[in-house]
């Protein structure tokens, strides 16, 4: 597993099968336009980013619309291979999708090194139960009484508590891998930002 | 070498439809006999007599004729196409013409004893203007690339696809009309002006700006850098029938859009209603009278649309209408009036626009510009709404009306690979999943997820030997099912029979570039692929695809015929007037019994036209006539010469 600061992907290939030209991509070959099943290659290095949080978000950005113009089905010519296409535009925009938000972005590379995934572990810190039913109980009265001050009041409360427990995000994932303690923490707080979430979805 | 074949773009519209197609000049709207791109999206069926076909008419003249026909024509389809009975009741009350429940919650209107799906109305559309390409291009027109609303799900953009094959139209791309306005829009703001590259299309389209002024608008951004770091852009589309609202991002010649939010159930259309709610209920007050006839109904719609209109430019507007019986009911309504019937469906799409704006995680203030599309735009109530909300003047240098069309030209130079450096990245709009045990609705795909894209999920069997797996397939954003829309039920079977819970099928839920839904299965320990039987609801099966291509297929082998014989019998009438010019002018160079002759040919050619139904026979009567007057022909031409030269100044 490669884990952050060695990314020097064992991934990609050395030359294109069809024009020998070296490849720069796993995807493709800029030399031929060749495509290349790109399965089992992780987001990181689909989008030719170091396997850590911290990501240059500008350098994502146009490493994503690069690799979009060599594998969009739109690109391809009317002839080109729309099955395989197809399937590496999905790859390309789901990795772009994860690694451009840092939630998703921190539990995919959570996962990636080895902890456990949200399906596994459902723990959050404790008390924090208690203070989202608590809100919620808030909210739902504050929406049967059409009370506009309280239901803003409310919305206030879970942003400041989803931009807190964000941050402790941002500050034990640039940590990973870490130890297992470390892990469990960060699961827990990405667990938690499912809450406010969905909180926040709830008040609109 | 033959020429690169042609694919047209296409917006099939509530109100108006427009074909347009893309050259190395740029995108261009094809237009009728009087400059004008629009055909209006109305089709009149002409009940047909005893062992006939019934006569189609598309566009003015069914539109002119919509009030003396209220039952066989049909209008606003689009609000039908892909919907089920449930959807469109609110819409009965101002339909003139018959709408009833077709199999699997499908609509069907009843025309003169034959049931038509909305998808074979869209499709006489397009084979207008389809017609309408073939005739401008002189070329066959097979492919397409056709708009429709980003908001539309699963179910109308199948219904779309499958109205374009009844037409004979491969079509290669749906693509959702704010992206195609956008691309419009946006071409030539990324490249500086210089010589383009041979076979590319150098735009802006003719009698356009240079794509969006927002390089102007900040100057202190070089167009270079300011290509290079983005533009954000507001897309808001309010057409007959449909509201969209997208947000994209424009970056090094992609298109991406970040979020859309809509309706599809609400546009000019529903303005109309609020005018025709007024007089309904008026009518009833002063005349104690219902307004219940489908002419009266009509023509009132008629009405409703043009006092719109009207009050677009005017602070008021006289209203008028007949109610039989030496009844008339007169009113004066002025613009303030109207806005004040209008204001809630205005209030709902900037509602639509705040979740488009939170979905992209964007503020009003960080939109660059803001583009208003289709003809609904046009109400000053709109557009002091949407400047308000986005802090900024809309954008509207491109025709409302034509602008999609254009877009949708571009999108299939780009696919032709015309325009390979630009690239649409689109998003779908509503949610994916599938319904659980519990009948909650479990994502798979969120909304405003960029397309192509995929989701994978396992499941297995409940019952031991059971070889099948049912599942319903959702849209929507509510928790419940039963609140969010079935695309139908897909049955994986062939699973291999195995002790319950052992099976691993995984599902594949793929999203095309179309926005449409392709499922895949897998049994994972047998790596057997799973059959998948989809059934689907609100649309068309296969079979019924087949069925109306096929019968459209004949449809268009006796319009080709019609044609033909159009274009015989003019050749005849052009032919034979010149023969008597001739005859008129040289006729006493030939002898008498020739002269007779011609004459005795032009007489029996005319009745021939007149009558027969047999082209080929008439094409060699014509050809015939051509050699038979061949010396009379080189008499007019030697004297045309003579003359020509006696005229000349020595």
């Amino acid at each position: 597993m490669n884990v952050a600061g060695n990314h020097s992907s064992s991934a990609a290939p050395a030359k294109c099968a069809n024009c020998d030209a070296p490849r720069r991509s796993p995807l493709f070959c800029d030399h031929c336009r060749t495509l290349y099943p790109a399965e089992g290659i992780n987001h990181f290095e689909l989008l030719g980013l170091p396997v850590r949080f911290d990501v240059d978000t500008d350098a994502l950005q146009r490493e994503y619309l690069r690799l979009s113009r060599a594998v969009h089905p739109d690109l391809q010519g009317l002839s080109g291979d729309s099955a395989l296409s197809l399937r590496l535009s999905a790859q390309l925009n789901e990795a772009h999708r994860v690694l451009a938000d840092p939630v998703l972005r921190a539990e995919y590379l959570l996962e990636l090194l080895g902890g456990r995934s949200g399906a596994d572990d459902k723990n959050v810190p404790q008390g924090f139960l208690a203070v989202t039913f608590e809100l919620r109980e808030q909210i739902a009265e504050a929406k049967a009484k059409q009370n506009q001050a309280k239901l803003e009041s409310c919305r206030r409360q879970v942003q400041a508590g989803h931009d807190a427990a964000l941050t402790q995000v941002h500050d034990l994932a640039r940590r990973l891998p870490g130890d297992a303690r470390l892990r469990d923490q960060l699961r827990a707080t990405l667990n938690c930002i499912k809450y406010y979430q969905k909180l926040l979805d709830e008040l609109g | 070498m033959t020429a690169p074949e042609v694919i047209v773009g296409i917006d099939l519209g509530t109100t108006f439809s427009l074909v347009a197609y893309a050259d190395e000049s740029g995108p261009h709207i094809i237009r009728d006999e009087n400059g004008d791109g629009r055909l209006p999206s109305v089709v009149s069926i002409a009940p047909a007599a005893a062992n006939t076909d019934p006569q189609v008419t598309v566009g003015w003249p069914a539109r002119q004729h919509a009030v003396e026909n209220p039952l066989t024509t049909v209008y606003s389809v689009k609000r039908l196409i892909g919907k089920g009975f449930q959807d469109i009741r609110g819409d009965l009350p101002f339909l003139t013409y018959p709408v009833k429940p077709g199999p699997r919650d499908t609509l069907l209107i009843e025309i003169g004893g034959r049931a038509y799906s909305p998808e074979e109305i869209s499709a006489l559309i397009l084979r207008a203007l389809r017609r309408r390409a073939e005739k401008h291009l002189g070329r066959p027109v097979n492919k397409a690339v056709i708009t429709v609303p980003a908001y539309f799900d699963d179910s109308q953009r199948q219904a779309t696809r499958d109205a374009g094959v009844a037409a004979g139209l491969e079509v290669v791309r749906i693509i959702n009309e704010p992206t195609a306005a956008a691309l419009a829009y946006g071409i030539g703001l990324r490249r500086p002006a210089g010589p383009a590259s041979s076979g590319q299309l150098r735009c802006p389209p003719p009698s356009a700006p240079q794509g969006l002024p927002i390089a102007s608008c900040q100057s202190a951004v070089s167009p270079a850098s300011a290509a290079s770091q983005g533009q954000t852009i507001a897309v808001y589309d309010l057409g007959g029938g449909t509201f969209d609202i997208s947000i994209l991002r424009l970056q090094d010649g992609v298109f991406q859009v970040l979020s859309t939010a809509g309706d599809t159930h609400l546009g000019g259309d529903d303005f109309d209603h609020a005018v025709i709610n007024l007089v309904v209920q008026e009518v009833k007050e002063q005349f104690g009278v219902s307004i219940t006839s489908p002419a009266t109904r009509q023509a009132l719609r008629s009405l409703a649309e043009a006092v719109k209109i009207r009050l677009s430019d005017q602070e008021q507007a006289a209203l008028e209408l007949d109610l039989g019986r030496g009844r008339t009911y007169r009113r004066t309504i002025t613009r303030a009036e109207l806005e004040n019937m209008m204001r809630p469906l205005v209030e709902r799409t900037i509602e639509l626009c705040r979740a488009a704006l939170r979905d992209a995680r964007l503020n009003p203030t960080d939109i660059d510009q803001v583009v208003l599309v289709g003809g609904s735009t046009r109400v000053p109530l709109v557009r002091r709404r949407v400047g308000e909300f986005f802090q900024r003047s809309p954008y509207t240098a491109l025709n409302p009306d034509e602008v999609v069309a254009l877009g949708a030209a571009l999108q299939a130079a780009i696919l032709t690979g015309q325009q390979p450096d630009m690239l649409l990245l689109d998003v779908t709009p509503l949610s994916l999943g599938i319904e659980t045990m519990g009948g909650a609705m479990a994502k798979l795909i969120l909304r405003n997820t960029t397309i192509p894209c995929r989701a994978t999920e396992m499941f297995t069997t409940f019952v031991d030997g059971q070889t099948a797996i049912k599942l319903n397939v959702l849209q929507g954003e509510r928790e419940l099912a039963a609140d969010c829309r079935s695309l139908g039920e897909f049955v994986l079977d062939g699973i291999p029979p195995m002790p319950a819970g052992l099976p691993k099928v995984q599902v594949e839920f793929l999203i095309d570039a179309n926005g449409i839904l392709n499922v895949s299965a897998t049994e994972q320990r047998s790596g057997k692929r799973a059959g998948i039987q989809i059934i689907p609801n609100h649309g068309l099966t296969r079979q019924e695809v087949e069925r109306i291509t096929r019968e459209s297929i004949e449809f268009a082998r006796r319009d080709i015929q019609e044609h033909r014989r159009i274009d015989l019998c003019n050749q005849v009438e052009f032919d034979t007037h010149k023969a008597e010019q001739m005859l008129a002018k040289v006729g006493h160079l030939l002898e008498a019994a020739e002269r007779e002759r011609i004459r005795r040919d032009i007489a029996a050619l005319r009745e021939l036209a007149r009558t027969t139904d047999n082209l080929d026979e008439l094409h060699g009567a014509l050809t015939a006539f051509g050699h038979s007057t061949i010396r009379l022909a080189e008499l007019g031409i030697r004297q045309a010469l003579v003359s020509g030269n006696q005229d000349q100044p020595t």
